[in-house]
Parts: structure tokens; sequence; C-alpha cells
């Protein structure tokens, strides 16, 4: 690789985000960065500085402030500390809902990931009317949830309903999907796995329309079995991609509202109510303010706890 | 090794200029396209409504609305859906931000959680000018007294969202049992529905679904109990209300109650009363219009005794409120007025499937030509009482209690029936008292 | 959009030309069998995948309790449109979405551009600051939101609606830009700047020409967040014509009852101009798949 050029910490600076990865160290880079490109940089971030100050920043402070007082959506009330925080971290609901939190996000990360790898893989290889398949398949994604959760409970809700009348009459009992708590918790994964991945289908069938093809032909000559091409080349060369979208479904999980609330209301009895619906209905159910808001940042604590770790991930991937 | 560099592209910088061009143009088009009616008239008269019934409802009340000829100077009034999601965010926001309604309808307690927060506007004085134009006089019995404060009357209440028992007869012939009067033919004649594969006591607590929670306090209160005391203390743990959640669970275990109930919304729920699932249970006036079926098959049930000899049941009474943000209260107030005098039409174009208020809108042919109405009017509204039973006024607090977590974890647990009414009851008792504000 | 990326033959320079030519001859038999089988196998996954968007569909074209219609009727899809704003919500919606994704891709762009390329101790931690900051769930920012925009009096107004739905679009999408800049080796730069070219213009004229199946990957991130919306929707529009779609649902929500022929057949017209947008930049995304077709084999 050169580096003779002007721009060569630039030129080396493009295999990680972050300071710290191959190639020397941070300081040594920054000397090296141009003034007028760093110019450049800043007038390219400008336009997202702005946005991200006005639709983040801005409501940030405003939950920050809502969090460490006891008024209501419209008043603001009394400094009360962190009082609200400890309220939040002595209730068992908060404890429960952050498991459920947990598990949901598990499932619903590598869930669909894994479906969504599975079939951006089998669309990649020549199948008639393949490209109909793809559309076909973004569906799930592109249904509004209010929509497609009522079809979800039309489908399984009372006894009568398709599914379980399916299993009735395949012998096995008539499982109360949405009653029993166990199995309401199962539907919602599966709902939510069902709707995010076409998402990641997507974005695995980017990486891999990035791969060059001719890598697999040289790996199959030299006698590659599948597995071998599919662990040793496909995944690292899609990891860096694989890493962000696990990172992004991340935050789609634990922020997810309407997925959870609009088919189970988060019940029966607490069963599926996750951080961000608890968080929902302590504010607008509930009345407190302080307290919900609180759970929402703690919430966000946790995801960006759990991200910088992940963001570490794609740092090491960077190092091919 | 690089596939992109043989790439051929136009995408080219002028078309990237051209695009950010576009991107700049469009939200201006968009502007302009857009925001014509944000607010619509200078010192007029904000009139924020809900979709209480179909779209034909919002229509006519619009119409009514826009039809508003003002005295004086007092102010014109426009109208506004505010539609059910979030629709106290909706609220909360446009009153923070001085943007809110100066008149509205809205949820059930709204009124008194705004009028804690300083946000409403005492309607005594409508309150005189019903009374001199002989409206007052007209209000069913027991209707107004709820929305009195010690500040004054914090809303004027406009339509009756009463739970009562509806029944199935084809289900009741073919179980071959008689209609319950207490809760002991209850019991039996839900063992009879059973045998026939049908519901004896159909309500439902899945998302968005309130019956579930009203059931439970129906209950309560029809055994003469409720969540307070009469000066509006937090009374849970009383008597007749753990009588009242032990019947429950037994109609559970009986099987009597759907087992997948806690999870029906109110679509289940209607469904399951149309494929005549449910031979008795937990509805609301005009249900039979709603799930469809109006030949008389599907039908009100007359009241029935606790084990006490006590009836009762729950009413919610929708009310109209005035914000302290409004250009001239005294529009506002001329404005409700005029309006309270025209709901008739409401009812009298068959709008409404709630109650009326005022006794001479229940005497209309439109309205008593439905035998179901009739026999709500007659037998359940003189022994319905509000959430805020055994008390009597209603306060904030009901809001937090019909749409909060604590009833509906309460609900959920006694439909799941994997629990002891005390046990329930104390769960439910320390869940209100951490939400609920003295 | 007129840039179309050609398939690539599927020989590389490291491979003698008898390489994919032999092991072509020996696959064309098992290979047809493949391809036939896995046809079988995405049919089955997409037809048990769709059953709920088929319980819509059914929904939608069964008449409603009033009509007189029986089987599968398009009563409900006219009746939207007859007795309903749609067309006008369509609008709302086609014009929101629509300047959403443009603006959110010409400010993502730019900005996973130095996501990627930059590497000073600033771009990475505005990196994580981007991230950090759009953790927060939209429900607790949407009235803060609100009380600004009608400051703004960007309230009741699809601009307001544009501008949080950009930002809300803003961070992903950059995210997502900066993740497909990476993998466009900056050898392709270096050239260009030897050319004289500047970071802005090797940027514009060599990365972004050889992005779209990344710029287009975020557009539909932004498109459908957009399209979907109903959360910032409900709280920012009041007017009937004004709404955009999802709202159009929103509006057959009665107290304790549902339109619902009403929200399936709106919810059929919403899925319409997504499977279109699809449809049309298929053909985009599948660049490099074609030559593929030895990789899932």
């Amino acid at each position: 690789m050169s580096t003779t050029t002007a721009q060569s910490g630039l030129a080396r600076a493009r295999r990680g985000l972050a300071p710290g990865g191959p190639g020397g160290g941070p300081s040594n880079r920054k000397s090296k960065l141009s003034s007028q490109t760093r110019r450049t940089f800043f007038w390219l971030l400008l336009p997202s500085i702005v946005l991200l100050v006005l639709i983040h920043g801005y409501p940030l402070v405003y939950a920050g402030v809502q969090a460490t007082h006891d008024g209501s959506l419209i008043d603001t009330g009394n400094f009360v500390g962190v009082e609200n925080f400890g309220h939040v971290l002595s209730s068992p609901a908060f404890w429960k809902a952050a498991q459920f939190t947990l598990w949901f996000t598990i499932v619903g990360v590598f869930g669909s990931w894994l479906v969504g790898l599975g079939l951006a893989l089998l669309l990649r290889t020549k199948i008639p009317a393949g490209g109909t398949f793809k559309i076909l398949l973004l569906l799930p994604w592109v249904v509004p949830i209010v929509v497609s959760s009522t079809a979800w409970n039309w489908l399984v809700a009372t006894p009568d309903s398709l599914i379980p009348s399916l299993f009735r009459s395949l012998g096995l009992g008539t499982p109360l999907f949405l009653a029993d708590p166990n199995l309401a918790a199962v539907m919602v994964m599966a709902f939510k796995v069902w709707v995010s991945f076409p998402f990641m289908m997507m974005m695995i069938s980017a990486a891999l329309a990035s791969v060059d093809t001719t890598v697999y032909e040289a790996a199959s000559m030299d006698g590659a079995s599948k597995w071998q091409q599919f662990s040793q080349i496909t995944l690292p060369l899609i990891a860096r991609s694989t890493y962000i979208s696990w990172i992004l479904m991340t935050i789609f999980c634990v922020n997810d509202f309407p997925t959870i609330y609009l088919l189970t209301g988060g019940g029966p009895v607490d069963a599926t109510t996750s951080l961000v619906v608890l968080a929902y209905r302590t504010v607008f159910q509930d009345f407190q303010t302080g307290p919900g808001v609180a759970i929402a940042f703690l919430m966000t604590l946790t995801l960006v706890v759990v991200s910088v770790f992940l963001y570490r991930q794609i740092r090491k991937s960077s190092v091919e | 090794m690089t596939v992109q560099s043989e790439a051929s592209s136009n995408f080219s910088r002028r078309g990237f200029l051209g695009l950010t061009a576009a991107a700049a143009a469009v939200p201006l088009l968009a502007a302009c396209g857009g925001g014509s009616s944000s607010s619509s008239s200078g010192g007029g008269i904000k009139f924020w409504d809900m979709p209480w019934a179909t779209p034909a409802y919002n229509d006519a009340a619009k119409k009514i609305t826009e039809a508003y000829a003002p005295t004086g100077s007092n102010g014109k009034a426009g109208y506004q859906i505010i539609q059910w999601n979030n629709f106290y965010q909706t609220y909360s926001s446009a009153i923070a931000s001085k943007t809110g309604p100066a008149v509205s309808t809205g949820g059930g307690f709204q009124a008194f959680q705004f009028e804690q927060q300083g946000q409403i506007a005492y309607a005594d004085k409508v309150v005189e000018a019903l009374k001199k134009n002989g409206q007052f006089d007209d209000f069913l019995p027991g209707v107004l007294e709820p929305f009195k404060s010690d500040k004054g009357y914090v809303a004027i209440p406009w339509q009756l969202d009463m739970r009562v028992f509806w029944y199935r007869k084809s289900l009741f012939d073919q179980a071959g049992v008689a209609l319950p009067t207490d809760w002991a033919s209850l019991l039996e004649a839900g063992k009879a529905l059973k045998k026939i594969g049908a519901v004896g006591f159909g309500t439902g607590a899945g998302a968005g679904n309130n019956f579930g929670n009203h059931s439970m306090i129906m209950m309560m209160v029809n055994n003469g109990g409720g969540v307070f005391t009469k000066d509006g203390q937090l009374d849970v743990m009383n008597d007749r209300n753990v009588e009242a959640i032990e019947f429950l669970l037994e109609l559970h275990s009986n099987g009597i109650i759907d087992p997948a109930a806690v999870s029906y919304t109110t679509d289940n729920m209607s469904a399951q009363w149309k494929d005549k699932k449910i031979g008795y249970g937990v509805f609301q006036a005009g249900a039979a219009e709603r799930i469809g079926d109006t030949s008389g098959d599907f039908a009100v049930a007359s009241p029935i005794a606790g084990p006490h000899g006590d009836k009762g049941t729950l009413v919610f009474p929708n009310n109209i409120m005035m914000y302290k943000n409004t250009p001239s209260q005294e529009s506002s107030e001329a404005f409700l007025v005029y309006y309270m005098g025209q709901l008739k039409q409401l009812w009298q174009q068959k709008l409404m499937a709630a109650l009326p208020v005022f006794k001479s809108i229940t005497e209309l042919p439109e309205f008593a030509s439905n035998a179901n109405n009739v026999k709500i009017v007659k037998e359940w509204q003189p022994i319905a009482k509000t959430f805020a039973a055994q008390g009597s006024t209603l306060n904030a607090n009901l809001a937090v209690l019909d749409g909060g977590q604590a009833l509906n974890q309460f609900t959920q647990t006694i439909l799941t029936g994997k629990t002891d009414a005390k046990t329930a009851l104390q769960a439910f008792k320390t869940g209100l008292e951490s939400v609920i504000k003295k | 959009m007129s840039a179309v990326l050609h398939a690539h033959p599927a020989s590389g320079p490291a491979l003698g030309v008898a390489g994919p030519e032999k092991s072509r001859r020996v696959l064309s038999d098992a290979g047809l069998r493949g391809r036939w089988w896995r046809f079988v196998l995405i049919l089955a996954i997409t037809a048990i995948v769709l059953v709920p968007i088929m319980v819509t569909v059914v929904l939608a074209l069964t008449p409603g309790p009033n009509s007189t219609a029986t089987g599968l009727t398009l009563e409900n899809l006219s009746n939207v449109f007859s007795k309903t704003l749609a067309a006008t919500w369509l609008k709302n919606s086609l014009i929101t979405t629509v300047s959403t994704v443009i603006v959110s891709v010409a400010v993502a762009a730019p900005a996973g551009y130095v996501l990627s390329r930059g590497r000073s101790k600033a771009v990475s931690g505005y990196s994580l600051l981007l991230f950090v900051m759009q953790s927060l769930p939209i429900i607790t920012s949407v009235v803060p939101l609100f009380i600004l925009f009608a400051g703004l009096g960007l309230v009741d107004n699809l601009l307001g609606l544009i501008i949080i739905y950009v930002g809300s679009t803003m961070t992903v999408a950059t995210w997502m830009m900066a993740a497909y800049f990476d993998s466009i080796p900056v050898s392709l730069e270096e050239a260009s700047w030897i050319d004289g070219c500047s970071v802005f213009g090797s940027f514009t004229k060599v990365v972004l020409r050889n992005s779209l199946p990344g710029i287009l990957s975020t557009a539909i991130f932004a498109f459908l967040l957009a399209w979907n919306d109903y959360l910032v929707a409900i709280v920012f529009l009041r007017s009937n014509e004004i709404f955009t779609l999802p709202m159009g649902v929103q509006s057959f929500f009665q107290q304790n009852a549902t339109d619902w022929s009403g929200v399936m057949a709106l919810a059929v017209v919403m899925m319409l101009p997504p499977i279109v947008v699809f449809a049309t930049l298929n053909k985009y995304f599948s660049v490099g798949g074609i030559g593929g077709s030895l990789a899932g084999r």
C-alpha cells in the first residue's frame, strides 16, 4: 500500500473507525491528516451534527431533566436527584422486564440474523424467480406493525383461530398462544424475528454483493469444502457488516415498542413486558413521568454498554 | 481484487448536486402543501373530540360545532378529531406547548388529571347556564354530582359508557338453563353453558382491552365493594372485594371463564360473541349493533344480585372539559352550553352507542325504540357506580386505576387463575399505593 | 437514479481461463437439479412467511359488516378511496417518505464517509455519540420534540415530520453508509488523489459512484422507517388532510371498536408502494449475486 501521497494517513485509516487499531498510534495519524482534509471532514459531518443536536440531543437533555424531577409531562416539578433511579432499580418489575428484554433481544438479533443469512445465501444462488422471492420476503418488514400484529392475533388468539385449530387437528391439544405466559413470550419473539429478518437479509445481501465471487472459485479449485468456503471466506468477508447489523438490530430490539405492545400489551401478567413497554406504561398509564423516563435512561445506558462491546468487535474484525 | 472498480456508473457529481438540490426543494414543497390548518381561526375556540363512534359521528359533531353562531363578542368554534392512540401524549404535549384546545372531550378521567396540573377551567358558570335553560334538571340522576370538586365543576358529562351483562338466548335455550338472577345462579348457568361448549362469563384482558379490568371492579361493585372508601381512601382488601374475587376465581376454576380470555382483545371478544361462543358476559351499550347481530338473540340481561343482595355495575361518565388556555373563557363557556343543547341530534341520528346523560334524550323515539337501550336506562343506570366506588366524586387517581399497570396485572392474574383472592388483592393494593397520589 | 452496476464476468485475473469453464461443465446436471430443489425450498419458506400477509389481504377483500357483497370483493379498497382521504394520505406519505429518503441519504453519505475514512479520536468519538444519542426510545422524545416544534410552527405540518424522520433515520443511515464505504478500497481513491483530486472530489467521484448498493440499502431503511411510523405522526399530525397513511390507519380505530375492513384495505394500499420500490430496485441489489452462483451451491 502506497504511503507516499499526502493523504497517506487517510489511506491507512480506512481499516477502522477508531484509534488504537493497526497502523500506528493516533497522534502519529492525526498529524498526517492535512488541515484541509480535516476541514472537508467537518463540512461533511456538519448536517448530521445539526440534526443530532436538534432531534436527539435536545430530547435527551429534556429526558434527563424529567428523570431527575417528580413532575408530569406538562410540568417539570421538583428536583429529586437520583430518587427515581433508586425507586426503579429497587422494583422487581424493572428487573423482570430487563430479563425479558435480554431474551427478546438475543432471540431477535440472532434469530433474525440466522434466518436472514440463510435466505440471503439461498437467494444468492441461481433460483428460478429468485428476484420475486426476494421482494416477497421483504414484505414482513413493509407491512405496518399495527396491521401485522392484528394478522398474527387473528392466526393464534382464540381456540378457534387457524393455528390452534391446526394443532388440534394434529392431536397436539389446543395451545393458548397468547394466554400462556411462556408461549406468549415465544410468540412475541417469533413475531419480532418475522418482522426483522428482511432487514438482515437485505444487509447481508448487500454485503455479499460486494464480495468477489472469484474467491470461491479459487477456493473450490483448492478443494475447500462448502462449509470451509462459508466459514473461512464468506463469514470473514461479511463480518463487518454482520457486526454492524447486530448492533443495529440490538437497538431495534431493545427500543422496540409497537411489536410487543400491539401483540400482547406486555401481558399476560408482565410475561412480555420489556423495558421500553414498562417505561411507556409507567409514563403514560401510571402517569409516573420521572420513574418512567428513568427506566428509559437505564435502558439506554445498558444498550450503550453492550454496543460499545460490539463496537470493539468491529474494530477487531477490521484487522484482516 | 476490486469488483467495484469496474462498475460503470453515471452517478456523476452533477447528478449528486442535482440530488441535493432536489432534497432541499422537496421539503419546501411539502411545507407549502402542508401546514394549512394548524391554527384554524384567530380568537376562535378550538374544540377537540375523539372518535367515539363511527366516522359519521365525527361528521355530525363537526357539523354541530361549525353551525355554532356565537352571540356578542364570543368566538366561533373549530372542530378537531384526536385519535385514540396515545391521546394522553397528544393532549399533554399540546397543552405544554400552549397549542392545546379550549374545550375538549377525552379520556374518562383526563379532566381530573389536567385539573390536578392546573390546566382546567372550572365549569360552574356552564352549570349555572344549564340551570337557567332547564337542562340541569334534565340530567339523569347521579350523573353530574361526581364532577363537583371542592373548587368547582371540573367537567360536564355528555354520555355514559356503561358496563352491563349481555346474553345469548339461543345458547341458554340449548343449555336448558334459566338466565341468572344472582351469583349462585350465574355459577349454575355457567356450568350448564360449559357443557355445551359455551362461555358463561365472557370478558377479555388482551392488548388494549379494558373490559377485563372493568369486569373485576364491576363484580366488586356488584357485591357492594369497590376500591375506595366513601371518603376516597384506598380500600382494596375489604371483605366484599375478597368475596367477589373468590367468586371470579371459582368461575375460572370451573372453566366458566375462557382460559384464553386473558389475551383477548376487544375484537377477539366481539368475534367470540358473534360466533356464539359466549353465552353470558360483560359488554357495553350498543354491543348488538357493534357485533352486527340485532336479531334479538343477543340481548341485555337484567342486573344480578350478589350474595348479600347488592346490585351494581360500573359507569364511565364521559365528559367535556374547558382549559385555562383559551382565547376567551366566556367563549369557551358559551360554546359548551350550546354544544350540550345540541347533543340530542347525535342520538336522533342513531350515531351513539353510549347512553345519553339527559332524560329527554332517553325518551326520544330513536333511542326508546331499542329494547336493549331502554333496559339499560331502566335497570342498569340507577344502580351504576363510578370507578370511585364506594366514594362518589371522581379524581385524578382514577385515571391511574383505569389504565394503569396495577389493575391490569391484577386482572390478568385473576384471569389466569393461578392465585388466591387475598394474595392477588394484596399485590393489587401494593401496586396502587405506589402510584396513587395522596 | 439511472446508475447501473454491471455484473462482472466470473473469471478473475487469479484464475486460468480453463478453471471456471471446467467446473461449469461438471456442474450443469447436478446444478440444474439443485436449482429446482432450492426453488421448492424457497417457495415453501416464502409461503409460510407470508401467511400473515395473506390474512391481511384476505381480510381486506372480505366484505365489511354492513356490506351486501359476498365472497371476495374490492369494495373495501374502493371505499377507502371514496369515503376517506386515502388518496391525499397516500400523496402525503409519498412526499414525506421520499423527502426523508433523499435528505437522509444526503446527510448520511458524507457523514458515513468521514466515519469510514477519518481516524481521529474526534471522529470515532462522534461515531459513538451518534449511536448513544439515538438509543433513547422515541416514545420519550416525542413530547419534548413536540414542544420544540410547536415553538417553530412545525406542528401539523409535513415539514416538521420530515425533519424528525431525517433526524431519526440519519444516525443508523450514517452507520450503514460507513459500513458500505469500508468495503470500498482506499487504493481506488489514492489513484484519484494522485490525479489531483481533493478529498471531497474522490468522495463524490470515486466512492459515491461505486456505492449504489449501499445507498439503496440505506434508502430502503429510511423509506420504511418513514413510511411506517405512527408513533411520531400520531402526536404531530392533527388535520385529516395532512395525515400520512399510518395515521389514516389510526383513524379507523374508534373507542373499543375498529373498522378492520378499512384498516386492512388501507394496509394493502400501504404495502404497494414499497413493493414497487423493491421490484424496481431489485436488479441493482443482485449485483455480484449473479456471479456468485457457486457460493451457496
